[in-house]
């Protein structure tokens, strides 16, 4: 098919270097060199020009593309962009935002684009999953993080380290006789070379690894259960920026106690004023009378958000000497994940790949919002929309066949719902499926 | 034209002709204040003529000053406190008038007639009279209605009905309402201003009502139609003035806890009772902070001086619960109205109700003092300070009512409360050092009450200015004091600060 991408940056880029072999893909950037240096790495065609005026977007073929990115920094060009997109065309519109407000307005249906997508949201669910929920694996979040998808290895028992009880009440009971936390369910046992998909007389054992599919609470029940250290609870935000504020929002969110530092006087201000809770401090951050002052060494887990990369990995490097246990690096730069990561940085996250990568999700089937894969090929997990004339609408989910499917979570109305028995599938429901890579289309057929 | 404005460099920066104009603008109406009295002294064969040639008087001078004044039809933000300062100055002088041309012999001297008249404008409720009960009705009743016009404010009216001050007239009411300016007012400023006075109307008419069904019923045999709307008056105003010598006592239990209601009602914003009242938004004070902490106060002041009355073993049963409560709310709410002469009460209830004095109801209310939102923030303010003391670098913002309060604001609170401190300070001594010149013997917690009282608004002080006494016995030079400092509570002091700066002056 044919997609438009307005922007040549690391986020159109990052599009384009995943889109371009399957798909006919043209650039829009007002940067020529940007654009010819894309254009010697990859096949596809690009113009040159403003992407927010009607022009230069028929120039690119909007009208005959299925698909249009507008993945600028700056906001509002990709909302007229968009917008006008959508007036000019069929095409399937994605805007990047880096505004809260404008994804709120959005997901209330009064912004016209298909999907939105924003960076510093992105980054804030990425990083509160990793620290939220510590001993996980891997997470991933769907329904504007109102569904998580977490993986954790059962710890051994050993005479140094004995179960704790909330792990007894887990693990090795039948799952239907298990306490397992409200809202959750488990997707998945892999023990060795053998995958589960459990039934209830299934049980937990150590050194299995599971896959949690739930609430944002439950996988922090969870964590709680499984976790081997002490739960996070005080963070540490370096940086107040939009994606300083975004992550601090999504923390304070999960009751974790946040402070916030940012040296400029002004915007410290403003986001004092801005968030209820968070502890703001105008400071650098990296003098070490303030660091031993406000014991910031105590905190469980700090994550760095500042504008420049070397700035975060130096203020990062610093607390992990102060005695920070755990720290998370926010790159600019794609190549910093590894620079961050060899200096010993726990997780280095790049906003801008979480926003390329979450775009070319919705590039491939925009009815599957969100498509992550774990344990290699052997699962997916689909969020599919389901079809009126599906032949499992409207069937109580204990009548369901087991298939070595699950349906984890159904957002409906934008509210997400995990299932029991007696729940049904209604059309226009979101299901967050879970599922052996065999069988999607078979899934994907059925809904 | 434009030319002719810009003041040339050195020139006086406020144009006082647009400012006097205003005020005669103002006290041109007031003449028509006077009929009310003259109706009741003419129901009572009491001399009509001193009403009507003050009303004369005034409207004439009203005219006067419009007239021999180039106004500007539009005052700008400077003109504002000249023109509340000098309503308020004006105001008196012309209510005083009644007074002194009705030859009555206890406010015959004018000294004494202008204190009555400010006490009364500036809902003080202090009286130079000894006997009350001796003075003609129609007076009376004229002290009555100029705390009702007081209370919730002249300039406030003055904007709810004169077209001119459509513009601009939102400072000069921010000015003379009471509080800070912590909260944006709603709606058109003409809108606000007639949302008060309409609650203000409605509220008082309900309030006679209520008393005089009580005397109808003989629930209470003192209410009369007469000390009803006398009552009313000087209830929903705050002021605290009574035709009865022996003030609130001289009425029934039932009227006093009614009077205790309409008080604690007079003392919320009168913009949230507007919500809750008229629209059924029970939320605009549900959720105040300073509605909130306003009952608090008057729930702890009432309940501290409970304790002590029957730890003092003053009063017993029912009695002790309403003189406690009736004093806690009359003093914190500064009406000033008794029901017991708490004068011969324990020192320590003393104390506490000269502490009371400086709480205040809250902003926009009727009531006088420090004001509840003031305190909440400044302890807000000190919350921070010492916050920061530990956490040098930490940011936080002060909020009231989740709303962040910008640092303008708040650095205002902080000048007003030291300032009135300041002034109650310096007020006392005042009081003690003119007394050492006669052989007037004050006490310095006399003193110190007097200028609480007055400055808060309140009414009666403690010693011989108790709620059964009078002011009578002070000197001319601290009446002349206490005056001052009523005016002074009653524009809450920066307005007529800001006429004393240099640079309010300059060009």
């Amino acid at each position: 098919m044919k997609i438009v991408v307005l922007g040549a940056g690391q986020v159109g880029a990052t599009i384009v270097e995943a889109l371009h072999d399957d798909h006919e893909a043209t650039v829009i950037d007002l940067d020529a060199a940007r654009l010819q240096a894309l254009s010697y790495r990859y096949d596809v065609r690009t113009v040159r020009g403003n992407g927010a005026t009607r022009r230069v977007l028929q120039d690119a073929g909007v009208e005959e593309a299925a698909l249009m990115i507008a993945c600028t920094s700056r906001d509002e060009i990709n909302l007229v962009a968009g917008t006008l997109a959508k007036k000019l065309s069929a095409a399937q519109t994605i805007v990047r935002t880096s505004n809260p407000e404008y994804l709120e307005a959005w997901q209330e249906r009064q912004i016209d684009v298909d999907f939105m997508v924003s960076s510093e949201l992105e980054t804030a669910l990425a990083v509160s999953s990793t620290i939220g929920v510590p001993s996980a694996k891997q997470t991933d979040v769907f329904a504007d993080g109102q569904v998580q998808i977490v993986e954790f290895d059962v710890p051994l028992d050993s005479s140094e380290r004995p179960p704790t009880d909330a792990i007894r009440e887990v693990v090795g009971l039948e799952l239907k006789a298990a306490s397992i936390p409200a809202d959750s369910k488990v997707a998945s046992i892999i023990r060795g070379d053998r995958v589960l998909v459990p039934r209830g007389d299934e049980s937990i054992q150590p050194g299995d690894r599971i896959i949690i599919i739930g609430s944002p609470e439950a996988a922090r029940a969870w964590g709680q259960i499984m976790a081997r250290s002490k739960q996070v609870d005080d963070v540490v935000v370096y940086g107040a920026g939009a994606t300083g504020l975004a992550i601090a929002r999504v923390l304070l969110d999960q009751r974790i106690r946040v402070r916030l530092i940012e040296p400029s006087e002004e915007r410290a201000r403003e986001v004092a004023e801005e968030l209820h809770g968070a502890r703001v401090y105008c400071a650098t951050g990296v003098d070490p009378d303030f660091i031993e002052r406000e014991r910031i060494g105590q905190a469980d887990a700090a994550v760095f958000a500042m504008r420049e990369d070397a700035k975060n990995l130096y203020a990062a490097t610093l607390a992990k000497v102060h005695g920070v246990r755990f720290t998370i690096g926010i790159t600019h730069e794609p190549i910093s994940i590894e620079v961050f990561e060899h200096a010993g940085i726990d997780v280095a996250v790049n906003p801008r790949s979480l926003t390329a990568e979450e775009i070319v999700r919705f590039a491939h089937d925009p009815r599957v919002r969100q498509l992550s894969m774990l344990e290699g090929d052997r699962f997916e997990i689909l969020d599919i929309t389901v079809r009126e004339e599906s032949k499992l609408v409207r069937i109580p989910f204990k009548e369901l066949p087991m298939t070595g499917s699950l349906i984890g979570a159904i957002v409906r109305d934008g509210t997400a719902i995990f299932p029991h028995g007696g729940d049904q599938l209604e059309p226009d429901d979101r299901a967050i499926i879970f599922t052996e890579s065999r069988r999607v289309a078979e899934v994907e057929k059925a809904l | 034209m434009l030319a002719a404005r810009l003041p040339r460099p050195g020139a006086l920066g406020v144009d006082v002709g647009s400012a006097v104009n205003l005020v005669g603008a103002v006290l041109k109406y007031l003449g028509a204040a006077f009929l009310f009295p003259a109706t009741i002294a003419l129901g009572s064969d009491e001399p009509v003529w001193p009403f009507l040639v003050s009303a004369v008087i005034t409207g004439g001078s009203g005219l006067a000053l419009e007239r021999g004044t180039r106004g500007q039809q539009v005052i700008g933000p400077r003109e504002g406190f000249l023109v509340v300062a000098l309503i308020w100055l004006a105001l008196p002088v012309f209510g005083a008038l009644p007074y002194v041309l009705a030859d009555e012999p206890q406010l015959a001297r004018p000294v004494d007639a202008y204190f009555e008249a400010m006490s009364g404008f500036t809902a003080t409720g202090a009286t130079v009279l000894t006997d009350i009960e001796a003075v003609d009705s129609s007076l009376l009743m004229w002290r009555q209605f100029t705390q009702w016009l007081g209370g919730m404010g002249i300039i406030v009216l003055a904007v709810a009905i004169l077209p001119r001050l459509r513009i601009g007239g939102r400072q000069l009411l921010q000015t003379e309402l009471a509080g800070p300016e912590v909260e944006n007012l709603s709606a058109t400023i003409r809108e606000t201003a007639r949302r008060l006075w309409v609650l203000y109307v409605a509220l008082t008419l309900a309030a006679i009502a209520i008393f005089t069904l009580y005397g109808w019923t003989g629930a209470d045999p003192a209410m009369n139609l007469f000390q009803a709307s006398a009552h009313a008056f000087s209830t929903l105003a705050i002021g605290g003035f009574s035709t009865e010598n022996e003030s609130a006592a001289a009425f029934a239990g039932v009227t006093q806890w009614t009077m205790i209601l309409f008080l604690v009602l007079a003392g919320i914003n009168f913009l949230r009772l507007y919500l809750v009242l008229v629209r059924g938004r029970l939320r605009a004070v549900s959720r105040d902070d300073e509605f909130r902490l306003y009952l608090a106060f008057l729930v702890g002041g009432s309940v501290l001086l409970l304790l002590e009355l029957l730890g003092g073993d003053l009063t017993g049963g029912g009695d002790a619960v309403r003189n406690a409560v009736f004093q806690a709310v009359s003093i914190m709410t500064t009406a000033g109205f008794a029901t017991a002469d708490y004068t011969q009460w324990s020192a320590l209830a003393e104390l506490t109700l000269l502490l009371l004095m400086f709480l205040g109801a809250s902003a926009g209310s009727t009531g006088g003092s420090i004001k509840v939102i003031r305190h909440l923030l400044m302890f807000r303010i000190i919350r921070r300070e010492l916050e920061q003391t530990v956490h040098q670098e930490i940011v936080v913002p002060v909020r009231f009512n989740r709303a962040v309060v910008d640092d303008r604001a708040l650095r205002g609170i902080v000048a007003f409360i030291v300032l009135y401190i300041g002034l109650f300070a310096l007020g006392g001594l005042g009081l003690v050092l003119d007394a050492k010149r006669g052989t007037l013997e004050v006490q310095s917690f006399e003193a110190l009450g007097a200028a609480a009282a007055c400055l808060g608004n309140v009414g009666p002080g403690f010693g011989f200015a108790g709620p059964f006494g009078s002011y009578a016995p002070f000197s001319d030079l601290s009446t002349g004091v206490l005056t001052g400092l009523m005016w002074l509570g009653r524009l809450e002091i920066i307005p007529v600060a800001v006429l004393l700066t240099r640079g309010y002056w300059r060009g």
